[in-house]
């Protein structure tokens, strides 16, 4: 799979590139700032992309706006933003266009080789991969009220479909049957009020809508 | 100015002056022990208080032994001076209230002088002039006295007290003294939380990633397991990096501005919270932290303590001064004494130059504001 990155650090980037080579992707560019990002992405067409948040000129949320205007550019384009710390406002930024896949992780994830290169197959797939900290902030923040009334358990699972697992990854990690997941997951959409949805991106989206939206107010 | 105020500054006036008179009197006499190194500095102090008294105003410490010495022949002469002249407006008031009924008691070849220079010699004179004279004296007396009395005071201050702009120094001295101490004590901090956290881990990570290196070939279990562990140890180091960073300057402020960031910082907050943005302009990035770490402080006590169902962040810039108000609708009843929250935004406001005021009446609500001067 082609990706094309934009991450102006020397060292991260050949990181990366490394990695990436190592793990079967082809890397088609490296490039260091926003227009050089989208000149790439209009040349290459890459099956995913990887963005650093802050790129130059003024190192602050160029790569949030590089991503959201090759999106604009490109719609549907798989776009995976990395960063140094995470911002649940630049997760609401990002997740504002529903169409095609969407990821925003911290950097030190990039050293789990395997659960990177699964999250980067799943934004490719237009899936999300949200970092485990938002989901964090987002559920610490003020929430709606029946939020609290989920069992741990079932806030465990309602952590895991935000960060845009599927069932059986949910399965997996709590080390349950992929069933008890179904079951999980269908009273934690009863609880909300929310409409069942299948097991893709749909689901994050709504359950991300919900967490966020009550927020706002 | 009412009647009574007025009167009140006539008698006050008269009590200083008549009391000043004595001091001039008891500090000519005690003149030679006076003027030794150090003795006049009580007795210039307790002046130097009534005299503050007299003003309504604050009297600093005086600024050395030379101004005591200096003082003291002020003090004489005007004490002395505007002293008399209470004696005299006040002495005719009452010589006019209580000679003039006992005109005839005075000898016929040097009568009782009524305004100064009129002699009494009958009781319709004495009728028609007594009633003149105190109220001529009273009137003098009422508008002088007060007018001597403060510039005895000023006098005073003056030459014991130091001036506005001398003061002024003095509190930006001790202040910029705090802002260099809570700096080293954060550079400290900062300082330890990296030798003690990160260097040590990578210390660590080195020596498992040398150890792995020279067993490559011999212990290949051993080699996975110290590639685990140095792994492991690289992402705390990640972590514990983030969270210092996160308290020196946080980043989503370098991203986004004060604006910016306090609007993300409110949108996590505990209790739904609204945010009210003035125009701000430039602000000097160690008031935008001080402002942001005193939104965040603020807010977190509103969770932790308010039981609050909603409340407002203020942001808002007149002229130089950069103002954040944080407002909830808990239960109000905020003890500084109860959680280092609230002297921390003190310390903050403080150590800029600013100032915060914490409004808590129980049963709320509960205003806690910081206004910090932005250096222009």
């Amino acid at each position: 799979m082609r990706v094309v990155i934009a991450e102006d650090n020397v060292l991260l980037a050949s990181g990366l590139e490394l990695l990436l080579t190592s793990k079967g992707f082809e890397v088609a560019a490296v490039t260091g700032d926003g227009p050089a990002f989208l000149d790439a992405v209009d040349a290459h067409r890459p099956g995913v992309t990887i963005v650093d948040v802050r790129l130059p000129p003024s190192f602050r949320d160029e790569g949030i706006h590089a991503a959201l205007a090759a999106r604009r550019r490109h719609p549907g384009l798989p776009v995976l933003v990395l960063s140094q710390y995470v911002e649940r406002e630049y997760a609401r930024e990002l997740l504002a266009d529903p169409t095609g896949g969407i990821g925003y992780l911290l950097k030190d994830r990039v050293s789990r080789v395997g659960e990177f290169t699964d999250a980067l197959h799943r934004v490719a797939d237009g899936g999300t991969a949200l970092d485990p900290e938002v989901v964090a902030q987002l559920l610490a923040g003020p929430r709606p009220e029946p939020v609290d009334r989920l069992t741990p358990r079932e806030n465990e699972v309602l952590a895991l479909m935000a960060e845009g697992h599927d069932n059986t990854t949910i399965a997996h990690r709590l080390v349950v049957t992929e069933n008890a997941v179904h079951k999980h997951i269908g009273n934690i959409f009863a609880k909300l009020d929310l409409a069942p949805s299948d097991s893709g991106h749909r689901r994050v989206l709504a359950v991300l809508a919900y967490l966020n939206g009550r927020g706002d107010r | 100015m009412t009647g009574r105020r007025w009167w009140d500054g006539a008698l006050r006036g008269t009590g200083y002056l008549l009391l000043g008179l004595g001091t001039a009197v008891v500090t000519l006499l005690a003149l030679p022990l006076l003027v030794f190194p150090g003795m006049a500095r009580g007795w210039a102090d307790r002046h130097a208080r009534r005299a503050g008294r007299l003003l309504g105003t604050a009297v600093s410490p005086p600024p050395g032994p030379l101004r005591d010495l200096g003082w003291l022949p002020v003090h004489i002469l005007t004490g002395g001076a505007f002293g008399v002249a209470a004696v005299l407006g006040a002495g005719n008031v009452l010589l006019g209230a209580v000679a003039t009924p006992l005109w005839w008691l005075f000898p016929a070849d040097d009568p009782l002088r009524l305004l100064l220079v009129v002699p009494v010699t009958s009781w319709g004179a004495a009728l028609a002039l007594g009633p003149l004279h105190v109220l001529a004296f009273g009137i003098l007396t009422c508008w002088l006295a007060p007018l001597l009395a403060r510039a005895h005071a000023r006098l005073c201050l003056g030459v014991l007290s130091r001036s506005a702009l001398a003061q002024r120094v003095e509190v930006l001295t001790a202040t910029r003294a705090g802002v260099l101490d809570s700096h080293g004590a954060e550079l400290r901090r900062i300082e330890r939380d990296l030798h003690d956290g990160t260097q040590a881990r990578l210390v660590a990570i080195a020596m498992r990633l040398g150890v792995a290196r020279e067993s490559l070939t011999d212990d290949p279990e051993l080699v996975a397991r110290l590639l685990r562990e140095a792994h492991e140890g690289a992402e705390d180091a990640m972590t514990e990096l983030r969270d210092v960073i996160r308290t020196m300057y946080p980043p989503i402020l370098a991203d986004r501005g004060l604006s910016g960031a306090v609007t993300a910082l409110a949108a996590s907050a505990g209790a739904p919270t609204r945010v009210e943005l003035g125009e701000l302009g430039e602000i000097p990035a160690a008031v935008e932290a001080a402002a942001y770490f005193v939104a965040a402080e603020a807010l977190t006590n509103v969770a932790k303590h308010a039981r609050a169902t909603s409340a407002t962040v203020r942001l808002a810039r007149v002229g130089g001064v950069l103002t954040v108000e944080i407002t909830d609708d808990g239960i109000g009843g905020a003890d500084a004494t109860r959680g280092t929250g609230i002297t921390g935004i003190r310390h903050r406001a403080a150590a800029l130059d600013g100032a915060a005021r914490i409004s808590s009446p129980t049963g709320g609500p509960t205003t806690v504001t910081v206004e910090l001067p932005c250096g222009s």
